[in-house]
């Protein structure tokens, strides 16, 4: 058995889809995935029954400010891409940054971006996200 | 990106301070480990960096990530006996002024504290006060 820490994650993420890339600065990331039921319960029924149906998944990512850092501008600023058609790809780590190990892996749209900016703290940014088509997960 | 050099942190404190006490009027200044013989009825200033707590900034382990390196300075002012605080807390002052709140080659020094009088002072024969200043410095690896 193996446990995992926070510090061994990773987000890589590439706005166009193509070749993603470690975003630098990461601090968390959160991920919710969320399977619809379907109410199968019938007449003379004594207990109530369902079946699986549509799956969905949102989170989070937040990342301490760096405008140098190595992707994170991209990652920011996708929020603001117009009629975005969902063809950014993420995959997020648990640990390492090997693809499609250990990790969850999807498109999605940037959904909301805050920047904070408090005295005597860093600048800290964070990102929600929703997914968009099939997620992949590689958490075996 | 590289580990952080805490000789370079360190001497960007301590050359800071060194360059200001260089100036007129010149105040004699030591630093950790080094020996020093003080002159009776005279200021002197002793600064000692240390240091601390470093924690995750970031996730990635070893390679694009980033720690917070925490420090404090503590600089002691040494001033002649039985004259009052005055001339030492010119000396605060020149301190304190020289860290408040400032950046400088990555090191981001907090809020300074004091001059803080001390009822006994090491060594003894002396007025001391201390100005207190915690820094960061990020390490990005």
């Amino acid at each position: 058995m193996a446990t995992i820490r926070g510090e061994q994650g990773a987000v890589q993420f590439d706005a166009a889809g193509s070749s993603n890339a470690t975003i630098v600065g990461t601090r968390s990331w959160s991920l919710s995935t969320t399977k619809e039921t379907l109410d199968t319960t019938k007449q003379g029924d004594t207990f109530r029954s369902f079946v699986g149906s549509m799956v969905s998944g949102s989170g989070t990512v937040e990342l301490v400010y760096d405008p140098d850092a190595t992707g994170q501008a991209a990652f920011l600023e996708d929020v603001i891409t117009s009629a975005d058609t969902a063809d950014a790809t993420f995959e997020l780590f648990t640990t390492g940054t090997s693809a499609d190990t250990d990790s969850a892996k999807f498109n999605g749209i940037i959904t909301d971006m805050e920047i904070t900016s408090t005295v005597g703290e860093l600048v800290v940014v964070s990102c929600n996200f929703i997914t968009s088509g099939t997620i992949t997960l590689n958490l075996q | 990106m590289a580990a952080a050099d805490l000789n370079a942190i360190r001497a960007t404190i301590e050359g800071r301070l060194a360059t200001e006490l260089a100036g007129s009027p010149a105040i004699p200044v030591v630093f950790h480990n080094m020996a020093f013989e003080p002159t009776p009825n005279s200021s002197f200033v002793q600064c000692l960096v240390s240091f601390g707590a470093n924690e995750y900034l970031s996730q990635g382990l070893t390679t694009n990530s980033q720690n917070r390196i925490i420090g404090l300075v503590v600089i002691s002012i040494f001033s002649a006996k039985g004259v009052g605080p005055g001339a030492n807390f010119v000396i605060g002052k020149r301190i304190r002024d020289l860290y408040n709140r400032v950046i400088v080659s990555g090191v981001f020094f907090d809020a300074a504290t004091g001059p803080e009088a001390l009822l006994s002072a090491a060594p003894e024969g002396y007025f001391q006060t201390q100005v207190r200043v915690t820094f960061e410095s990020i390490e990005e690896l």
